[in-house]
């Protein structure tokens, strides 16, 4: 027969969560409560229960923003997804000294304002950036291409300010993959390419859907970005929300695209994170 | 007995340091939200001898229009709160600011007509100021004088336009109205086809002052549809850049005082409004912000130089054309619904 537990024993097997209480209660206060808040004022409605949410989806101009705020965020996450599976590429093969300062280097705009950021992509883009001036002086285009203030200059910006998350979700991963892996599958015939999308690609899946998750949720919330470089034609759900909430007041509508952008989030994480799990999980068994 | 001397002693020395804490504490704070812009003038020339009128000590709380009407409508905390005529008419129609008993403002009837209850029984206006066009005079042989040059076919690419969210932003249709011929609140369909046909000569739609400034000093744009607070900015960054003398007249553009239904120092908030309409303070304010302050203290006097930038003077504040924000506000939410039709799309 077990003797009952003393209470000291029963306080020490407490502990672990004792010691996150307080963490716990303050991301409760801080983090939960104002979410669920929002999330029932969105419902809140005399109209009826769903009001807010037929309301927003029953305006074909809020259907336009939302459509185009995903395509944006796809978008810039694909084109992350791109340079920065390069630069990750490059720092993970490089040598301990060299692959320190890229990364450095990689991760230096982070530390740089996103206001900032947006400001320097429109003196590149601009009538008489750099990009127009040096097209104008190699003779390419003799007047300024219109480049600011359209949807691929939002992507290009998203891009620029989130590539370096994906450039650190990728080196771990990267760098993981086992060199007699690629001195295998060399051996056996495969071609640099071959080993590139048979041993390099798939494996760096997780790290790919971490670094998704990060830029693609990230460029649905950015607010700066869209209205800098966009302006209203390129208008997007966080301006759109910020417009309802801080100008026309419009507290039911802000509430709901609150809850659409944030559910949208919630679900890439969740389904994004579910594959990746899955992915791993196939790995570990073969 | 040396027991009870010790307290005796214990508790003077107590006694004298919760005084000076105690009357630290009896000084009161009043609270007063502004632009942080402004800051820097309201120090020296309104708050200290405020302070050191009615020992009190003023506390500032700043951010934009909007978020500061919704914190002090929400949260309370603020005695005074200065915004455009926008907000606070929505500040009024939320049912968010007390009326103003304006016998109790001994410098009221110094103030212009339009100053004094420009939204009924509420706070008076503190500052002219004027919404027009500004330009690039170097790049356009013909100047700009009318609102209806914005239409212009020269202009392609060329007009920085506020947003619809903006102070300035449903302005621009109320001229859109007059160009084609009739009344934007009345017929509205004529307008907003007005304002399609603008809209290949916008090049970006803007939010604030300083985003209109980076347009036009960056050659993005060169013609701008400004408020004057912005218009010191904008010259310095490119001198080529002047005020377009428009036959219709600029906008009037006023800022208001108001007191929050839940201010805790209402006869204090009423004392700051009168001293702040003086003819001393609207004299400093003409003087040290420049552009954007014109005094609504019709006994201020000025020099040509020093009202060079300002709406100054009964003839210039009667050539504006008053802006209607009840009216505006009335109209916002379907005006907003054709603005995104025609550039959100």
């Amino acid at each position: 027969m077990n003797a009952r537990p003393s209470l000291v024993e029963r306080i020490n097997a407490l502990g672990p969560w004792l010691l996150v209480l307080p963490a716990t209660a303050v991301l409760a206060f801080i983090l939960i409560i104002p979410v669920a808040g929002t999330l029932a004022e969105s419902f809140s409605n005399p109209a009826g229960f769903f009001a807010n949410y037929r309301d927003f989806f029953a305006d074909s101009y809020n259907r336009t923003v939302m459509i185009r705020s995903f395509r944006i965020a796809f978008l810039s996450t694909l084109t992350s997804l791109i340079l920065g599976f390069g630069g990750a590429y490059m720092i993970a093969n490089a040598s301990q000294g060299v692959k320190r300062v890229l990364l450095i280097l990689s991760v230096f705009p982070l530390l740089t304002s996103v206001v900032v950021r947006s400001f320097s992509f429109m003196a590149i883009l601009g009538r008489n950036g750099v990009v127009n001036t040096a097209l104008m002086k190699l003779g390419i285009i003799s007047e300024p291409m219109e480049m600011l203030f359209t949807q691929g200059a939002v992507i290009a910006g998203l891009a620029y300010l989130f590539t370096p998350l994906m450039i650190l979700s990728l080196v771990g991963v990267l760098e993981n993959i086992e060199d007699d892996l690629y001195l295998a599958a060399g051996s056996l015939g495969a071609s640099p390419v071959a080993v590139f999308f048979q041993v390099t690609l798939p494996l760096a899946v997780p790290g790919m859907i971490v670094g998704s998750i990060l830029v693609f949720t990230g460029s649905l919330a950015t607010f700066v970005t869209p209205t800098l470089l966009g302006g209203e034609p390129q208008m997007t759900l966080a301006t759109l929300l910020y417009q309802k909430a801080m100008i026309s007041f419009d507290w039911g509508a802000a509430n709901t695209i609150a809850a659409i952008m944030m559910g949208t989030a919630i679900f890439c994480v969740v389904v994004l994170g579910t594959i990746a799990s899955r992915i791993s999980a196939r790995r570990a068994v073969h | 007995m040396l027991h009870s001397t010790s307290l005796l002693r214990a508790s003077a020395v107590a006694a004298l340091l919760v005084v000076p804490a105690v009357s630290a504490q009896a000084q009161e704070t009043f609270v007063v939200s502004n632009w942080g812009y402004s800051n820097d003038f309201y120090e020296p020339f309104i708050f200290e001898p405020f302070e050191k009128e009615h020992n009190v000590k003023v506390v500032t709380e700043t951010g934009g229009a909007p978020e500061r009407l919704n914190k002090a409508r929400i949260r309370g905390g603020v005695d005074v709160i200065l915004l455009t005529d926008k907000f606070s008419q929505i500040g009024i129609n939320q049912g968010a600011f007390e009326t103003i008993d304006d016998t109790k403002l001994s410098n009221f009837d110094e103030l212009y007509d339009a100053a004094k209850n420009p939204q009924g029984d509420y706070g008076p206006a503190y500052t002219f100021g004027r919404y027009g066009i500004v330009y690039d005079k170097t790049r356009t042989d013909t100047p700009i004088t009318s609102w209806c040059d914005l239409w212009r076919e020269d202009f392609a690419g060329a007009i920085a336009m506020p947003a619809f969210n903006t102070t300035g932003g449903p302005l621009t249709v109320m001229m859109a109205g007059k160009c084609a011929g009739s009344d934007a609140f009345e017929d509205p369909d004529t307008a907003f086809a007005k304002m399609a046909e603008l809209k290949p000569n916008i090049v970006k739609t803007f939010s604030s002052g300083s985003e209109l400034t980076n347009l036009l000093s960056t050659g993005e744009a060169f013609i701008g549809l400004a408020q004057d607070y912005a218009f010191p900015a904008i010259q310095a960054a490119n001198p080529n850049i002047g005020w377009a003398e428009l036959s219709e007249g600029d906008f009037r553009m006023m800022n208001t005082y108001n007191i929050p239904k839940n201010a805790k120092h209402k006869e204090l908030a009423l004392a700051f409004i009168d001293f702040s309409i003086s003819m001393q303070a609207q004299k400093d304010a003409a003087i040290e912000l420049v552009s954007g302050s014109g005094p609504v203290n019709k006994t201020v006097e000025l020099t040509p130089e020093q009202a060079s930038q300002l709406v100054y003077g009964e003839k210039a504040v009667l050539s504006m054309q008053p802006t209607p924000y009840d009216k505006l506000l009335e109209v916002n939410d379907d005006w907003e619904s054709r603005w995104n039709e025609v550039f959100g799309r």
